[in-house]
């Protein structure tokens, strides 16, 4: 397979099946460097299952994989070295504080000693962390952990972060620091892959989006593409998502509902 | 009070609790026969016992009508202590269940959002805190009762006494259900009091806790400690007649045994009271604190300060040195992990508690020569062999950290052995050092079994590392299981057969050594050394150690591959 250098991810005909249900289904897609790729889809389109196959957490039936240049089945370790992850529920070692359960991430990544104390205090003080480092993580509440799930994919200057539902239960300081952050690591040429289901936060934050239907991957472009794709020239990107997953007949659904 | 709610709740936490772990879930359909085997099983057995006992009767009825007497009033005497039996056993399981579930938040509890009451709550948590083995123990004690008093005619007591067991169930889960509670507070007091210390006190009081639980447990379950616990039940009871928790055996024993019918029927009712009361108490106590969160704990002012240390200069790599670091975090400060501690202590103290039982002041040579070497050896293997198991089903939910991070098979599995090396040599340290300390074994004795000691832990170590990655289970409710119970058993079986074949050279030693102390006349055979033994058993736990430590990376390649929980 030729893989293209501005590539980042590059997923060719790749299948995942759990038992009967086709969880993704033939699908092709190259995300470029630096860009930051939304995947949409209702539950249980395929979308954690995509990603997850991205650090090879999950295994695909067929197809490949490869993530900044190599195949993740392959070599997944190189893979992991580049890449920050967080999951749609984080489960962190809940018996560690919070700057134990990063200083854990940073030595797993081989961090410097001061680089690792340097970058941990200015997202701690930036995601408004500092003071309550030293408290055992199962006394945070949902949004300071998510926190900290996000710092730990920061934390090691990842060239690829895999964010699933990264901005769920945070403040909105907090969801604005990390939507600048991602700008940011954007023009250093950091690709962000994220899956949300706040379609304002994709359509504000994303070059690109996937939209993931059944597993299969429905539509793929702009804002501007999406809108012609769907023929909807002046719609939002939630009639878009609407029409194009054939979940639009909303209205009916709530007349019977509230019948 | 709404049934259906109680039936309900009761419902979801049977079914939190099934081994689904393996089973294909996509359109899953629980098989009702399975679900239930425990007390099905139960059942069966329980028929089986009633109907041997019942044939047994018969045949003695048959033949001595004296003998018949007294077979019934045995029968009816065991009878009457059941209910305080099974009110101390439930009250064991049930605090077991608490203990192992310590450790998982509230996620797996009633949704205190839906219009469910206080006392539904509390009273559906209260049977289902009956779940396992309580339960199955009810059903076997009932139907062989019964099945046994269709052929001795004493078809009323065995249904009272029926009722009975089930009612001292009942009062040790409310009881449990009370402690569980208070217990939740009263932490929350303590780390709220202690500070920083807060995780230290919970250490040190959660192993007291544990230390006093098992001594109780075993005390209780092995050795001949049933029998005697059954025989001072029956005898106690009477005299304890003051304590609710034996007062529905009492309600048997007046009713049936000493024919005071009217004492007893004031047993069965100040019984229904307690049982009220204690349901009531749970009950107001789950309205109060219920909801309770404990306050966080702070292990730290805060401040940054990387601990490089020792373990770098060991040659480990910054990876390993931090996985390490992370389980020591977790042995210390998760309760539920904290009882594989006690595990040790407690095969140090029940032999002494044995030996101490016996009117001998000293013991023979051999006695405690074998009691040192025990010391030295069993409770180091055994905390390897625990250690082995949990290692990485202690990552539980947060397994993902380990999969999705630039983990490889070669630097989890070294950093896992380590961890169980380290700690089990603490363990042979201690242990051995008390062992020697209570029985003064030669020096001979002390080098030979530290060595072996040594050799054995880290077989039975790499071995239960193997097959604890192979059989681990991430499941975190209604408790962290992490580990299959088959792999545990067959682990268990393993562990057996292979600290058997790496002390086998012994056994030729401890033969001659034994008999030419009974025949001084054979005197010492000069080829059965103890050294050539060591050196023999030793070659023999390295090359098994190699060996099962390949296994072990083996299962892990397999393991992080297949990273699908």
């Amino acid at each position: 397979m030729i893989i293209s250098d501005e590539s980042a991810v590059e997923l060719r005909s790749v299948v995942k099946r759990y038992s009967e249900i086709l969880a993704v289904n033939n699908v092709d897609l190259t995300i470029k460097k630096g860009e930051i790729f939304g995947l949409l889809g209702p539950n249980g389109s395929g979308k954690s299952t995509t990603l997850k196959m991205l650090l090879g957490l999950v295994q695909p039936e067929s197809g490949s994989i490869i993530v900044l240049g190599t195949d993740v089945q392959k070599d997944p370790i190189t893979v992991k070295q580049q890449v920050g992850y967080v999951p749609e529920s984080p489960r962190l070692y809940e018996f560690l504080t919070g700057i134990e359960y990063l200083d854990f991430i940073a030595d797993v990544y081989e961090m410097q000693t001061e680089e690792k104390k340097n970058r941990i205090y200015e997202y701690l003080k930036a995601l408004e962390l500092e003071g309550r480092e030293g408290d055992m993580i199962n006394g945070y509440s949902d949004g300071m952990k998510q926190k900290i799930a996000l710092i730990s994919a920061f934390l090691h200057r990842p060239r690829l972060l895999v964010l699933d539902e990264p901005l769920s239960a945070l403040d909105p300081r907090s969801a604005r620091i990390i939507k600048d952050v991602l700008n940011q690591l954007k023009t250093q040429g950091v690709t962000t892959i994220m899956s949300t289901h706040v379609l304002e936060i994709a359509q504000a934050v994303c070059d690109r989006i996937g939209i993931m239907y059944h597993g299969k991957l429905l539509a793929l472009g702009n804002m501007k593409e999406l809108r012609a794709m769907s023929k909807l020239p002046d719609s939002g990107l939630e009639d878009i998502f609407l029409k194009l997953t054939g979940t639009g007949d909303t209205k009916a659904i709530v007349e019977e509902l509230l019948k | 009070m709404n049934w259906k709610n109680v039936l309900s709740l009761m419902q979801v936490d049977r079914k939190s609790g099934r081994l689904i772990r393996g089973r294909k879930l996509t359109r899953y359909r629980e098989n009702r026969f399975l679900a239930y085997w425990p007390y099905w099983t139960a059942l069966g057995v329980g028929l089986a016992v009633g109907l041997l006992v019942g044939v047994v009767y018969n045949f003695v009825a048959a033949s001595d009508a004296t003998a018949a007497v007294d077979f019934k009033n045995g029968a009816l005497s065991l009878f009457f202590s059941l209910p305080t039996l099974v009110l101390i056993i439930s009250l064991v399981f049930t605090l077991f269940q608490q203990i192992q579930r310590s450790g998982v938040r509230a996620s797996w509890q009633v949704p205190y959002w839906l219009p469910v009451t206080w006392q539904e709550h509390t009273l559906a948590s209260i049977f289902a805190s009956l779940f396992g083995f309580p339960l199955a123990l009810i059903v076997l004690i009932a139907t062989a009762i019964i099945a046994f008093s269709l052929f001795s005619g004493l078809v009323i007591p065995a249904m009272a006494t029926s009722l009975a067991v089930f009612a001292a169930a009942f009062m040790a889960s409310a009881t449990t259900e009370v402690f569980r509670i208070l217990q939740v507070r009263f932490i929350g007091a303590v780390y709220k009091s202690t500070g920083r210390a807060a995780v230290w006190v919970r250490f040190a009081g959660s192993l007291v806790f544990f230390l006093v639980f098992y001594i109780l447990y075993f005390y209780v379950f092995y050795g001949s400690g049933i029998v005697t616990f059954i025989q001072n039940v029956a005898s106690v009871q009477t005299v304890a007649w003051f304590v609710p928790f034996v007062w529905p055996g009492l309600t048997l024993f007046y009713s049936f045994m000493s024919g005071e019918v009217l004492i007893g029927l004031a047993f069965m009712i100040v019984s229904i009271l307690f049982i009220a009361g204690l349901f009531f108490l749970a009950t107001s106590l789950n309205k109060q604190f219920g909801l309770y969160e404990p306050p966080a704990i702070t292990v730290s002012r805060g401040g940054y300060a990387p601990k490089t240390g020792v373990l770098g200069r060991l040659g480990f790599s910054s990876l390993e040195a931090a996985l390490i670091r992370k389980d020591l975090k977790a042995f210390t400060r998760r309760r539920e992990l904290m009882a594989i501690f006690i595990f040790p202590i407690i095969m140090v103290i029940i032999p002494l508690f044995q030996t101490f039982g016996s009117t001998s002041p000293s013991f023979p040579f051999q006695l405690s020569t074998f009691l040192a070497a025990y010391s030295f050896l069993f409770p180091a293997a055994i905390m390897a062999m625990s250690l082995g198991n949990f290692m990485l089903g202690e990552e539980g939910q947060s397994v993902w950290r380990l999969f999705s991070s630039p983990i490889s098979a070669r630097s989890l599995v070294k950093s896992k052995f380590f961890f169980i090396v380290l700690f089990s040599l603490i363990v042979l340290a201690i242990t051995g050092a008390v062992g020697s300390v209570i029985y003064h074994p030669p020096a001979n004795v002390v080098i030979i079994a530290s060595v072996e000691g040594i050799f054995l832990l880290c077989a039975l170590g790499a071995l239960s590392l193997s097959n604890g990655i192979s059989g681990s289970d991430f499941t975190e409710t209604p408790r962290p299981r992490m580990i299959r119970q088959s792999t545990a058993i067959l682990n268990f079986f393993a562990c057996s057969a292979v600290g058997a074949g790496i002390l086998a050279p012994f056994v030729p030693y401890v033969l001659s050594s034994t008999l030419s102390s009974l025949m001084p006349s054979l005197g010492k055979l000069p080829f059965l050394n103890p050294y050539i033994a060591t050196a023999l058993s030793a070659f023999t736990a390295l090359i098994l150690t190699v060996i099962f430590y390949r296994f072990a990376l083996k299962n892990a390649r397999e393991f992080l591959k297949k990273a699908e929980i």
